[in-house]
């Protein structure tokens, strides 16, 4: 007995020690910002672009070393969820402790902006030639609410409907652009007899996450009404006219059977409906960015289509009032940052402007599926070989954008209950509408929402 | 006392033969009945970890497996992989045993010495961690980079090992408690130094206490997710609890089989060390320690 | 039967506090400093000061992200009578409420011990399998015990538990959507219930089996053995358990988190959801860390009446 106790105590002090002593710090790897070598990170938390990046990193710094900068760039491969890291990176960025190149979505952006902890690229963008070839529209997009742009992104994604073309063509419905969403729903309802299938789908509900808002359910607010945020007082307008009649849309779809909305309840939405009812021909419309011809549906995406480029075609999103146009939907606003503390600013900035032009930029837009955000990416392989993406970029001029501000993850929250409240057939438009605005004031606080 | 916890020469295994009554008969068979359905409700779920890990085609529903241990092979071929078991194993282990250090000091001190603040201690300790993680997490984070112990593993097995402190202090110290303190004041009297005393008749004696503790703490550390994603920033650091979302691609598309597979690699340590402390629980250490 | 009722008063001589082993000298407390102190700093350090810094917190208008997090204001109590004016903050504590009711108290509690007694039961065969196999939904991934169970609530006819109501010719049900407050209860009975056991094991192992043997052939049955004997002596590691359980139900997260995200309609909000929620996914810590006190407060209250109950001393 009293061995054993001896054996136990002695193997857990050996394995505390073991514990302690082999495993040393992790060698920072910060840089120091003095003369010499300079080291920057940058962290990447999705395997396509940290493929993307690794590639591109040796031509980096073969780059710098003819300019006769010593720039060694450390990729921080960190696969996590967007959630994850941003739990994880907002800690660093209180502390100071945040890489020196980061790459982040939009709702990030926003906020981290605004909080000071991204360093505003102004100064540099204004002496690089580079920044003029950005189109107009996402130069606009790019910019923050205090007029400041924080992030750099090369590409962009226009949001449209991708409607399986060969299953429509099968049961005699029309494949031209529909004109308003009355004629948008006549046809699905007319695919739904034929095919007892719920043919549209639309991000919704609580469990698709922050995806209801930015992929779902902002596009077709967006282009019925671009006032609902306030940019001058950086509010959200709750009483914008625009917000009833998506949730009345969403209504009309749910009550007549055209959302998945069992599949639309469970956990992890998005399987049963883009990843395996889209690809089937089950679901024969989808609200999609210009990532589905890649991550999606492409050759090497989650759940390949075969003959993609036959199969499938985009509509752009009808119009939901009388007077209104089609429209495609800007996503962007997101991009490659430099963190507030970072010693490294310049090089870091280096590094972004290798990352967002020529063949670099081209490389990463075709691996991820998007579209150039410069006008001077035509030409450049391998973004020259994809015809999908080359016209999802003519798109981008005719596409539509609404800039917001602090408070998307609070909306974004909001509208996933609301539109919660309607797929299980507790709400209509209206009582939606009205729980949204309740919702919605009481997490943004008073500051946020506009008088 | 002794007349009470009468030390027979083998205290557990003591049941005298007797015929069993038909009352005994149903008693035993509604008690296997009970245990049957329990078991049942604990393992039924996992119909869907265990298949989806031997089918090459898993999905989020429980169905008849295309047999294949290929979930398996791409869990273990990962160049990550051994590198997550062995940082899981290091943190958990190394945790326990400092946890249990710390714990079976405290806890003596506890039990044997009466001194002023000494219940508001107590319960001090255990109500403060109703104060959610993600309430604490940014102070947390910041006083690890003040003490340059973020991103290193001793600075999160130091900060596991304390998470799990209060149980582990209350468990030892009613542990220590139900050791007779007439005991160690008769290896006093014998010559025994205090600690002396403390190593020659506490420790061996506190068997399932430490078990107990052991298997929670070994627990805790081992699912913990939030304070190594927040604390590290290394890969090469990672435990298996981070490593698990490797199944969640892009897209968030969940990679169903390899998830399941890795889920069941999960489970063995902490299973294994059950069946190991299992015995130590069961032990009638009291009993043992007054024979001899 | 007087056996019965004799026996533990006596035998609680051996389980309360051995009082007059305490050293009273002043030599107490460099031991103590020795034994207790390491222990002692390392929580203050890293358990109280976090904690007092979201005190701290809680009292500001602090934000993680936006502009409010340039900029952070005392605000005095602020945040609490806007939580407690909150009908999201007291609708997710009365979630809280019931989820703990139902698993932990009732749920966990009564099946832990009944798992517990029947194991220390001398004729149970095959010990080391059934506590094994009680003990599997403790040890799996929070990630894994969600997706698991997700599997087994399925809406669809091939969902675990719609196949086997379906034998009974029940109609599809979903589970998630239509009785979600259920479903993560019953989640938390499987997850918790090997905790329990562990607790009360340990526990009973401190009943002397002479006593119990001695009841039987008195002629008592099982019920009233445990009734009469078992639980008046293990009733200070079942008020722990108690404690330890609300403690750790009311922080219940990422089993409830990956289930239902907190819905449908935020039917499963939980405090700790919402904690969550407004502290990390909305960066407003000041808000999040006030929530976290008033449950400390309650959680606080709900100890002391444990206490009382169970007239436990420490």
């Amino acid at each position: 007995m009293k061995r054993t106790h001896v054996v136990a105590a002695f193997t857990a002090t050996m394995v505390v020690a073991a514990g302690l002593t082999a495993c040393s710090p992790a060698d920072g790897g910060g840089g120091d910002g003095t003369d010499g070598p300079v080291t920057i990170t940058i962290v990447e938390t999705k395997q396509t672009n940290i493929d993307a990046i690794g590639a591109v990193i040796p031509d980096f710094e073969a780059a710098m070393e003819e300019q006769g900068k010593e720039i060694k760039v450390e990729l921080i491969e960190d696969i996590l969820t967007d959630e994850q890291f941003k739990t994880k990176m907002t800690q660093q960025l209180v502390a100071g402790q945040a890489p020196d190149v980061l790459d982040i979505g939009e709702s990030m952006a926003v906020g981290w902006a605004a909080a000071g902890y991204l360093h505003p690229l102004d100064d540099y963008l204004d002496d690089w030639d580079g920044w003029d070839h950005w189109y107009p529209e996402i130069q606009e997009a790019l910019t923050r609410q205090d007029g400041s742009v924080y992030t750099l992104a090369g590409g962009a994604s226009v949001q449209n409907f991708f409607v399986r073309k060969d299953v429509l063509e099968e049961v005699g419905v029309d494949t031209s652009q529909p004109e308003t969403w009355d004629e948008l729903i006549d046809r699905l309802i007319e695919v739904k007899e034929q095919t007892g299938d719920t043919p549209i789908v639309i991000p919704a509900g609580t469990a698709w996450g922050g995806g209801t808002w930015f992929e779902g359910f902002q596009p077709l607010l967006g282009g019925t009404d671009t006032d609902y945020y306030d940019r001058e007082s950086g509010t959200w307008d709750l009483e914008s006219e625009g917000w009833l009649p998506v949730f009345e849309l969403y209504h009309e779809l749910v009550s007549n059977g055209l959302l998945p909305v069992e599949d639309l309840q469970n956990p992890n939405p998005w399987e049963p409906t883009k990843y395996v009812k889209f690809p089937a021909g089950d679901i024969q419309v989808a609200a999609q960015g210009t990532w589905g011809w890649r991550f999606d549906w492409g050759p090497e995406g989650a759940t390949p289509i075969e003959g993609l480029d036959e199969k499938v075609i985009t509509w752009q999103y009808p119009a939901l009032r009388d007077g209104d146009r089609t429209y495609g939907w800007i996503n962007t606003g997101g991009g490659y940052a430099i963190p507030e503390s970072s010693e490294n600013k310049d090089a870091a900035m280096e590094f972004i402007k290798f990352l967002t032009s020529g063949e670099a930029l081209a490389e990463q837009l075709a691996a991820s599926g998007a579209a150039s955000a410069r006008d001077d990416l035509d030409d450049v392989a391998p973004y020259s070989n994809e015809p999908r993406l080359l016209e999802a970029g003519e798109d981008l001029a005719e596409s539509i954008l609404v800039v917001t501000g602090d408070g998307t993850d609070q909306i974004g929250q909001a509208v996933a209950t609301a539109t919660e409240l309607i797929l299980s057939g507790e709400a209509d438009g209206q009582q939606a509408y009205d729980a949204f605005v309740q919702d919605a004031t009481e997490l943004l606080g008073p500051s946020l929402v506009k008088e | 006392m002794t007349a009470i916890s009468n030390p027979s020469a083998a205290p557990v295994v003591a049941t005298r033969k007797r015929p069993l009554r038909p009352v005994d008969v149903v008693q035993r068979a509604i008690g296997y009945v009970l245990l049957v359905l329990l078991v049942l409700f604990c393992l039924v779920p996992f119909a869907w970890v265990v298949l989806s890990a031997v089918d090459a085609d898993a999905g989020a529903i429980v169905k008849f497996p295309e047999f294949s241990f290929v979930n398996f092979t791409r869990f273990f071929s990962d160049p990550g992989t051994p590198l997550l078991l062995v940082n899981s194993l290091v943190i958990a282990i190394s945790s326990t045993a400092l946890n249990l250090a710390l714990g079976i000091a405290g806890g003596y001190a506890l039990s044997r010495f009466a001194f002023r603040g000494r219940r508001f201690f107590m319960f001090a300790i255990l109500l403060i961690r109703v104060v959610p993680a993600p309430a604490t997490i940014v102070a947390l984070y910041l006083i690890m980079v003040n003490l340059q112990l973020a991103n290193t593993l001793h600075g999160l097995i130091l900060v596991q090992a304390v998470s799990g402190l209060p149980v582990t202090l209350w468990l030892m110290k009613g542990t220590v408690d139900a050791v007779p303190v007439e005991l160690e004041e008769a290896a006093w009297t014998d010559g025994s130094t205090r600690l002396g005393a403390i190593r020659r008749i506490v420790l061996p004696v506190i068997g399932p206490g430490l078990g107990a503790a052991a298997m929670l703490q070994f627990m805790g550390s081992w699912g913990d997710f939030l304070t190594p994603l927040v604390l590290l920033q290394n890969q090469d650091l990672y435990p298996l609890a981070i490593g698990l979302f490797r199944a969640f691609t892009e897209r968030n598309i969940v990679d169903w089989g390899l998830l399941a597979a890795s889920g069941i690699v999960y489970v063995l340590p902490p299973a294994i060390l059950y069946l190991f402390v299992r015995k130590h629980l069961l032990k009638s250490s009291l009993g043992g320690a007054l024979k001899g | 039967m007087t056996s019965l009722v004799d026996a533990p008063a006596s035998v609680q001589t051996a389980i309360r506090p051995p009082a007059p082993g305490r050293r009273r000298s002043r030599r107490t407390w460099p031991i103590v400093a020795l034994l207790l102190g390491p222990s002692a700093v390392l929580i203050t350090v890293f358990i109280v000061l976090p904690a007092v810094y979201g005190v701290w917190l809680s009292l500001t208008n602090t934000q993680l992200t936006g502009f409010a997090a340039r900029n952070p204001q005392f605000i005095g109590l602020d945040n609490y009578t806007y939580l407690l004016a909150s009908a999201d903050f007291l609708a997710s504590l009365g979630q809280t409420g019931t989820f703990l009711f139902w698993s932990a108290i009732i749920g966990q509690t009564v099946l832990g011990m009944v798992a517990a007694v029947l194991l220390s039961r001398t004729w149970v065969r095959g010990k080391g399998f059934f506590g094994a196999a009680l003990l599997m939904p403790m040890v799996v991934p929070e990630v894994v015990a969600s997706l698991t169970w997700a599997s087994v609530l399925a809406t669809s006819p091939e969902g675990t538990l719609n196949r086997l109501t379906g034998l009974f010719g029940a109609d599809s049900t979903a589970w998630l959507q239509d009785f979600p407050m259920l479903a993560i209860i019953l989640v938390n009975i499987w997850r918790g219930l090997a905790f329990a056991m562990i607790m009360f094991q340990a526990a009973l192992e401190d009943v002397p089996a002479e006593l119990i043997e001695a009841s039987r052939v008195d002629g008592a049955s099982a019920v009233q053995v445990f009734r009469y004997v078992t639980l008046p002596l293990i009733r200070g590691p079942v008020f722990l358990y108690l404690l330890l359980t609300t403690i750790s139900t009311v922080g219940v997260f990422g089993l409830v988190y990956f289930l239902t995200r907190g819905g449908p309609g935020g039917q499963t909000t939980i405090a700790a959801i919402y904690i969550y929620e407004r502290a990390l996914q909305f960066s407003q810590i000041g808000i999040g860390s006030a929530a976290s006190i008033i449950l400390l407060v309650i959680v606080l209250v709900l100890g002391v009446v444990y206490v009382r109950l169970a007239k436990v001393q420490v």
